[in-house]
C-alpha cells in the first residue's frame, strides 16, 4: 500500500519518531509520577492512622475500655477524615462511624484498602477509596481506625488525567507540525526536483530559482545551478569538437578521395602512372593525419576548460629550447633570427601546451617571412605580472581587419593559399592561451622596410599564475 | 624478429601483419587482452604491439601483469588516446613506446625495429661505433676516420640516438619525440633541416654519405 505522499517525506517521519519518543518518554515520566504521588498518598494515611490508633491505646491504657469506648465515640461524631470501629473480643461492633471492620478475619493486623460507599446530599453513591487497620487493645478488644484516602487519591488523579491530556494535545499539535513542516520541505524541494526532472527530459536550460533566504535549500539550488552550468559548458564544448573534427576533416578526405578517383580513370585510360597517383594520395593522407592530430588537439584543449598537467617552469629555458629547434630553419631560410629571453621568470602553466604554441607561431613566422626577413622570438614579463610570449617577423603581416579571423580555424588569408599547412596554428596557439585563461594579441611588426612589411607581432599572453 | 600483435580490430591487425611480414618480421594476432596475455605468457617474441583499449583486459593491465611476472619483451603501445597523460600512464605500466592512432606504416616499423634493437644492445657502452663513425660518450668526442668532428649538444644527441639505432629507419616523428621531446608535429621541416646541418659535419669531406633519407619514412644511418 502507498501511504499519500506528503506521509512518505522525510521531515514527517522525523516528526512520528519524535512524538514516539516523545510519548515512550513522557508515559514513563507518569508512571514515575504516579507512582510517587500515589505511594506518598497511602504513607501518609498509613502514618496518620498509626498515630490515631496510638493515641487512642493511649486513653485505653489511662482510662481502661469505658474511656477508649467514649473517645471512639467523640471522634466518630468529629468528622476529621477518619473512620473508627470499636469491636468486642468477638468482633462484634460496639461503637464507631462504621457498620462493620473492612479487615477480614484472618489477617491479623494487615493494612486494608476498601472502598466506602456514601451516599451524598442528592442522594447519589459515591465510593470513596480509604485505608486502615486494627489493632487488639490489651483487654483483648479490637480497634480499627482507617482513613478516607479518597481527597488526596483523586487530587492524583486529576493530576494525571491533566498529564494525559497534555500528551495528547502535545501529540496532535506535533502532527499538525509535523504536517506542515513537510508541506514546506516538499514545496521547495519541488522546485529542485522539477528542475531534475527538467533536466533529465534534456531541458539543459532550467536552472532552480533563488529564494534570496540565504538557507541550505538557496545553498543547494546554487550547487544544482553551478553544476548544470559546468556540465552544458562542458557538453557544448564537447558537441563543438565533434563538429569542428567532422567538419575539419571531410574537406580534406574529400579532396584525398577525388583525387584517388581522377587518378583511377587516369590510370584506366592508361595515361598515367597509377604509382604517382599513390604517392601522392599518401601525402594527402599524412596531410590529413596532421590535421587530424591538429583538430584533435584544440578540440580537446577547448573542452577541457583549464590546461591539464600544469606546473611551475622557466619559461625562458622552454623557449630556448624551441628556439634551438628552430633556428637551423631561418638560417636555412637566410632569415636572420634572435631570441630576447628574459631569465628568472617563473609560470604555471602545462609546457607541453606552450612549447607547441611557440612552435606553431615560429613555423608560421618561418612560412609567411620572405628570405633577408627577421624573426624574434621574446619572452618578458609585463608590468602587470602576465608572461608575454611573442613572435614578431618581417613578413606582410595580417590587415587589421583581418586580426580576429585569421585566429579561427581553417582561415588562411587570400595570399597564404600556396603555403603548405591547414590554417590551424592560430587556432591552436589561441585555444593554448584560453586553457591558461590568458590571450592572444595580433599587432603589426616592425613596420614597412624596403618593400616588404609591416611585419606581425603575435603574442601569447599568460597570466603568472596558470 | 617475431612479434605479437594484441589488437581487437582484426582487420587493423591483419593489415599491420601483413605490412610488417614484407618488412620480414613474423606476426601473431591476439583478439583481447586475456588471449594476449597467454600468448605472451608462451614467450619467444621479440616485440608486443598491444592496443590500449581492448575486451577483457586492457592493454595497461595486460603489461602490469606481465612485468610482474618478469617478462621484459618491449612493448609498444597502440592508442587512440594521445593525451600526455594517456601516453604517461602506458609508458607508467611497463610499455616501451608509445604509438598514437592513426599512424604511419612507417612509423610503426620504425618503432617496432627500435625497440627490438634496444633490447639486444642492453649492456651499458661508453663508446658506439658505426663503420668509420665512432663516438666516446664519456668524452663527449666524435670522430669519423680518426677525424674528430665538432658537434653541438643537440646533434650529438641526435647523432646518438641516429648510432644506436644504425642501420634502421627512424622517422622524424622518433627524432622529436626522442631528441627534443616534443610530442606535436611541427608543419615545417625543422628535423629535416637539423639533419641536413648534421650531415654537412659527418659526410661532407668524407668518401661515402652515412646518414641516408629513406622516403617516405625518415633516415638512416648506415656503416
Amino acid at each position: 500500500m502507498r501511504l499519500p505522499r506528503l506521509l512518505r517525506t522525510t521531515p514527517f517521519r522525523l516528526t512520528l519518531l519524535f512524538l514516539a519518543l516523545f510519548a515512550a518518554s513522557a508515559s514513563a515520566f507518569l508512571a514515575y509520577i504516579y507512582i510517587a504521588t500515589a505511594g506518598e498518598v497511602s504513607r501518609r494515611a498509613d502514618a496518620g492512622v498509626s498515630r490515631e490508633i496510638q493515641s487512642l491505646d493511649a486513653v485505653y491504657r489511662s482510662g481502661g475500655f469505658a474511656a477508649l469506648n467514649q473517645a471512639v465515640i467523640e471522634r466518630a461524631s468529629v468528622n476529621h477524615g477518619f473512620l473508627y470501629l470499636l469491636m468486642s473480643r468477638s468482633g462484634a461492633p460496639i461503637s464507631g462511624s462504621i457498620a462493620q471492620s473492612p479487615v477480614r478475619d484472618g489477617e491479623g493486623d494487615d493494612w486494608a484498602s476498601f472502598m466506602l460507599t456514601e451516599t451524598d446530599a442528592d442522594g447519589a453513591v459515591i465510593k470513596r477509596p480509604a485505608r486502615g487497620r486494627e489493632e487488639r487493645m490489651g483487654g483483648g478488644e479490637l480497634l480499627f481506625v482507617g482513613a478516607d484516602v479518597g481527597e488526596s487519591q483523586s487530587y492524583v488523579v486529576k493530576i494525571l488525567r491533566a498529564l494525559w491530556g497534555a500528551g495528547a494535545l502535545v501529540i496532535v499539535l506535533g502532527l499538525a507540525g509535523g504536517v506542515f513542516i513537510s508541506r514546506g520541505v516538499e514545496r521547495n524541494m519541488a522546485s529542485l526536483n522539477g528542475v531534475i526532472e527538467a533536466v533529465r527530459r534534456g531541458e539543459l536550460d532550467a536552472r532552480a530559482t533563488l529564494r534570496g533566504a540565504g538557507d541550505e535549500y538557496d545553498e543547494l539550488a546554487t550547487g544544482l545551478n553551478d553544476m548544470l552550468d559546468r556540465l552544458q559548458r562542458s557538453i557544448a564544448g564537447l558537441r563543438h569538437a565533434g563538429d569542428a573534427i567532422a567538419h575539419d576533416l571531410r574537406s580534406p578526405l574529400t579532396r584525398l578521395r577525388a583525387r584517388l578517383e581522377a587518378a583511377m580513370i587516369e590510370a584506366d585510360a592508361g595515361r598515367a602512372d597509377p604509382r604517382a597517383a599513390l604517392h601522392q594520395a599518401l601525402d594527402d593522407a599524412d596531410g590529413v593525419l596532421r590535421t587530424f592530430a591538429a583538430v584533435l588537439a584544440i578540440a580537446r584543449l577547448e573542452a577541457a576548460g583549464d590546461a591539464p598537467n600544469q606546473a611551475v617552469f622557466d619559461p625562458a629555458a622552454l623557449a630556448a629550447d624551441v628556439a634551438e629547434l628552430y633556428e637551423p630553419l631561418c638560417e636555412e631560410k637566410g632569415l636572420d633570427f634572435r631570441a630576447e629571453l628574459t631569465p628568472g621568470l617563473h609560470l604555471v602553466g602545462n609546457q607541453e601546451f606552450i612549447a607547441q604554441a611557440l612552435a606553431n607561431l615560429l613555423d608560421n613566422a618561418v612560412k609567411y617571412t620572405p628570405s633577408t626577413g627577421a624573426i624574434m622570438l621574446r619572452v618578458r614579463r609585463r608590468s602587470s605580472g602576465d608572461i608575454e610570449f611573442s613572435v614578431t617577423d618581417t613578413g606582410p603581416g595580417v590587415a587589421e581587419e583581418d586580426r580576429a579571423s585569421v585566429i579561427q580555424r581553417f582561415v588562411r588569408l587570400e595570399n597564404s593559399r600556396n603555403q603548405p599547412g591547414a590554417g590551424l596554428g592560430l587556432s591552436l596557439v589561441s585555444a593554448v592561451a584560453r586553457a591558461h585563461r590568458g590571450g592572444l594579441e595580433l599587432d603589426d611588426g616592425p613596420g614597412a622596410v624596403d618593400g616588404s612589411g609591416p611585419g606581425l607581432r603575435v603574442a601569447l599572453v599568460l597570466p603568472k599564475n596558470g | 624478429m617475431r612479434i605479437l600483435i594484441v589488437e581487437d580490430d582484426g582487420e587493423a591487425a591483419e593489415a599491420m601483419a601483413k605490412g610488417l611480414a614484407e618488412a620480414g618480421h613474423g606476426c601473431e594476432i591476439s583478439a583481447d587482452g586475456l588471449a594476449g596475455l597467454e600468448a605472451a605468457g608462451g614467450g619467444g617474441f621479440d616485440v608486443l604491439i598491444v592496443d590500449r583499449m581492448m575486451p577483457r583486459m586492457d592493454g595497461v593491465t595486460l603489461v602490469g601483469r606481465l612485468r610482474q611476472q618478469g617478462d621484459q619483451t618491449p612493448v609498444l603501445f597502440l592508442s587512440a588516446l594521445g593525451e600526455i597523460n594517456d601516453r604517461v600512464a602506458g609508458l607508467n605500466a611497463g610499455g616501451d613506446d608509445y604509438l598514437v592512432k592513426p599512424y604511419a606504416f612507417a612509423e610503426l616499423i620504425a618503432r617496432v625495429e627500435a625497440l627490438a634493437r634496444r633490447r639486444e644492445t642492453g649492456s651499458v657502452q661508453t663508446v658506439l661505433r658505426v663503420g668509420e663513425l665512432e663516438m666516446d660518450l664519456i668524452g663527449r668526442v666524435v670522430r669519423r676516420c680518426d677525424k674528430e668532428i665538432d658537434l653541438q649538444p643537440r646533434e650529438f644527441q641526435l647523432l646518438e640516438f641516429l648510432m644506436r639505432h644504425a642501420g634502421q629507419s627512424v622517422t622524424r616523428t622518433m627524432l622529436l619525440e626522442k631528441v627534443w621531446e616534443y610530442h606535436f608535429d611541427p608543419q615545417t621541416n625543422v628535423i629535416d633541416v637539423h639533419i641536413s646541418r648534421l650531415r654537412s659535419k659527418i659526410d661532407k669531406e668524407f668518401d661515402h654519405p652515412m646518414l641516408l633519407t629513406v622516403r617516405g619514412a625518415g633516415y638512416r644511418l648506415e656503416a
